[in-house]
């Protein structure tokens, strides 16, 4: 049996980047120091995209990336800092100058909004906020940040979070094939849902594999290629955080990062040095250095 | 005489607040080491749980954050946050959740988004990420503070987790899931919370500190038992298993 004809579906990541246009919305996928989509996040500060508004629940060095640049201006999250490490300086100082509006929720409230926009249904309930100032104080979205009710059905109290359904969802996973069938190791987070939740997705992969081989592992296949409208193709795309079985994160250059961030100095020289210093990726892959890439690679079966 | 530092001494006293078999959000830092601590001495059937998706975890290093691949090898399970979050916890499944905050109030309400005003604020912290989700769902809280009278405030520059709220009955009121903090534990001491007013309490003090020294660094009036038992130290056991949980020192090395 041969395969049908389909598209190709990859393409670079200056293209991918491209079709965001200032001012989209973006599903951000990983989650902690979990396959963070950190290449995508360095093109949209080389293209110098503005505006943009972020979801997701919990990312750290590619939040802080887009909020030192200036490339997105409104988060709607659960959660920024690095872990182990300490604050989100960028954030912080961004937040105090009036230059990001951060709305908070939970992690399970962004999780659900993202189920309720896969699941193509305007709200989701959920158990969680109820009494706090999560509930009480509000950003840019006033009204339309969540809405506590009664229970139609029990009388209960239950708070009511809106679906989002973005411009792009961007996830990045382990393996791909050319027709989008993507394969995740280890947790997924809240990637299933944030995958299906955007008008286009683009997932961005450390390995192509051939169809036959997602075939031989189907149940690997966390994202079937009928979701997926773009691929692309790059090592190390979540450098300096980490990707199950492919490599570990790069703690050395992790707390350089976080160091440097304490000032807008230090976060301006980083950025001019690693980011719109070198023209694309393999730039930025090249000035961190192959040995110390290599040095990451994981173990088996330790998978870091 | 155990010789430990500060860091062992909280590590090991959160620890036994786990009990054996229970469903435990274990997250990063002390608390996990608290959990894991627990599993190796007196609660071996306890089921540490990551919010990032890991079930069942018995990580041979310790992790630096929710997701990291070292909590992956050795778990029963790894799914994702709709399945951690929403099918166990929201649901009712999880036992022990613990929190650490950067201000705290006499109902146990914990602020770890913002200090200073709402609309413009000194510093951004962290948010809930999980946080307010554990403390409206888990059964019972574990809070582990810095003791600092700034932290231990009347009024909240914010409030991102439910403790009791503004008091009885609020958490039933909310239909909040879980059942709200169990203690409050410090360098100094610990506390916990009255059945009936849900107040916060003195309910035990740290080797080498005073009942005075707690009320002069917390900004609400503490209930004071009449009798107020010493904290148990930690046992050179305890200690030897701490060390070889994270022999690196990552989470042990810091704030001894």
């Amino acid at each position: 049996m041969t395969e049908a004809e389909v598209d190709d579906k990859r393409i670079t990541l200056a293209e991918a980047a491209k079709m965001v246009n200032d001012g989209d919305g973006l599903f951000w996928g990983g989650f902690g120091y979990q396959r963070a989509p950190i290449a995508f996040a360095h093109e949209l500060v080389r293209q110098k995209k503005r505006n943009l508004t972020v979801y997701t629940c919990g990312s750290e060095v590619d939040l802080e990336i887009m909020a030192g640049a200036g490339v997105a201006t409104r988060y709607e999250i659960a959660f920024s800092a690095i872990e182990a490490l300490g604050l989100s300086y960028n954030i912080r100082r961004r937040v105090s100058e009036g230059k990001l509006a951060v709305e908070d929720y939970t992690n399970l409230a962004m999780a659900m909004r993202f189920l309720g926009g896969a699941l193509n249904v305007p709200f989701m309930p959920l158990r969680s906020m109820m009494g706090t100032d999560l509930v009480n104080l509000r950003r840019y979205r006033g009204d339309d940040k969540l809405k506590v009710m009664d229970c139609p059905f029990t009388g209960d109290k239950i708070c009511l979070v809106p679906s989002i359904q973005p411009d792009f969802s961007i996830v990045h996973v382990q393996r791909v094939d050319k027709l989008g069938n993507a394969q995740i190791d280890g947790i997924v987070g809240e990637d299933l849902e944030g995958s299906r939740c955007g008008k286009k997705l683009i997932v961005l992969a450390e390995e192509l594999i051939d169809t036959t081989e997602v075939r031989t592992r189907p149940d690997q296949t966390k994202i079937p290629a009928m979701y997926v409208d773009h691929v692309v193709i790059l090592p190390y795309i979540a450098h300096p955080m980490m990707c199950h079985d492919y490599y570990d994160y790069d703690l050395e250059h992790l707390m350089m990062f976080h160091k440097m961030t304490r000032t807008e100095e230090g976060w301006q020289e980083y950025l001019d040095n690693y980011i719109l210093g070198v023209d694309d990726h393999h730039g930025y892959l090249n000035l961190v250095g192959w040995d110390n890439l290599h040095k990451l690679r994981a173990t088996k079966p330790w998978g870091y | 005489m155990v010789e430990y530092t500060k860091t062992e001494f909280l590590i090991a006293c959160a620890s036994s607040h786990v009990r054996d078999g229970e469903n435990v959000f274990g997250g990063t830092g002390m608390p996990l080491l608290a959990a894991l601590l627990a599993k190796e001495t007196h609660a071996p059937r306890s089921n540490l749980i990551s919010e990032a998706g890991f079930i069942d975890a018995n990580p041979r290093e310790v992790p630096l954050s929710v997701a990291d691949t070292r909590y992956y090898y050795g778990c029963s399970a790894a799914i994702g946050l709709i399945e951690t979050l929403g099918f166990l916890l929201q649901a009712g499944r999880i036992d022990v959740g613990f929190l650490g905050a950067a201000q705290i109030d006499e109902y146990g309400n914990l602020n770890t988004s913002y200090i200073g005003p709402y609309d413009a604020p000194k510093v951004k912290l962290p948010g809930s990420g999980g946080g307010n989700d554990i403390a409206s769902s888990a059964k019972r809280l574990i809070i582990m503070m810095a003791h600092d009278k700034r932290k231990f405030l009347t009024k909240l520059d914010y409030m991102t987790s439910p403790g009791f709220l503004d008091g009885p009955g609020a958490r039933e009121k909310w239909s909040l899931v879980g059942g709200g903090p169990e203690v409050v534990i410090t360098d100094m001491c610990q506390m916990d919370f009255d059945p009936d007013t849900k107040k916060i309490g003195l309910k035990s003090v740290h080797p080498g500190f005073t009942v005075k020294d707690i009320q002069d660094n917390v900004m609400f009036d503490l209930i004071i038992p009449d009798d107020v038992p010493t904290t148990e130290e930690p046992t050179q056991k305890q200690l030897d298993i701490m060390k070889k949980l994270d022999p690196k020192g990552i989470y042990l090395g810091k704030g001894g």
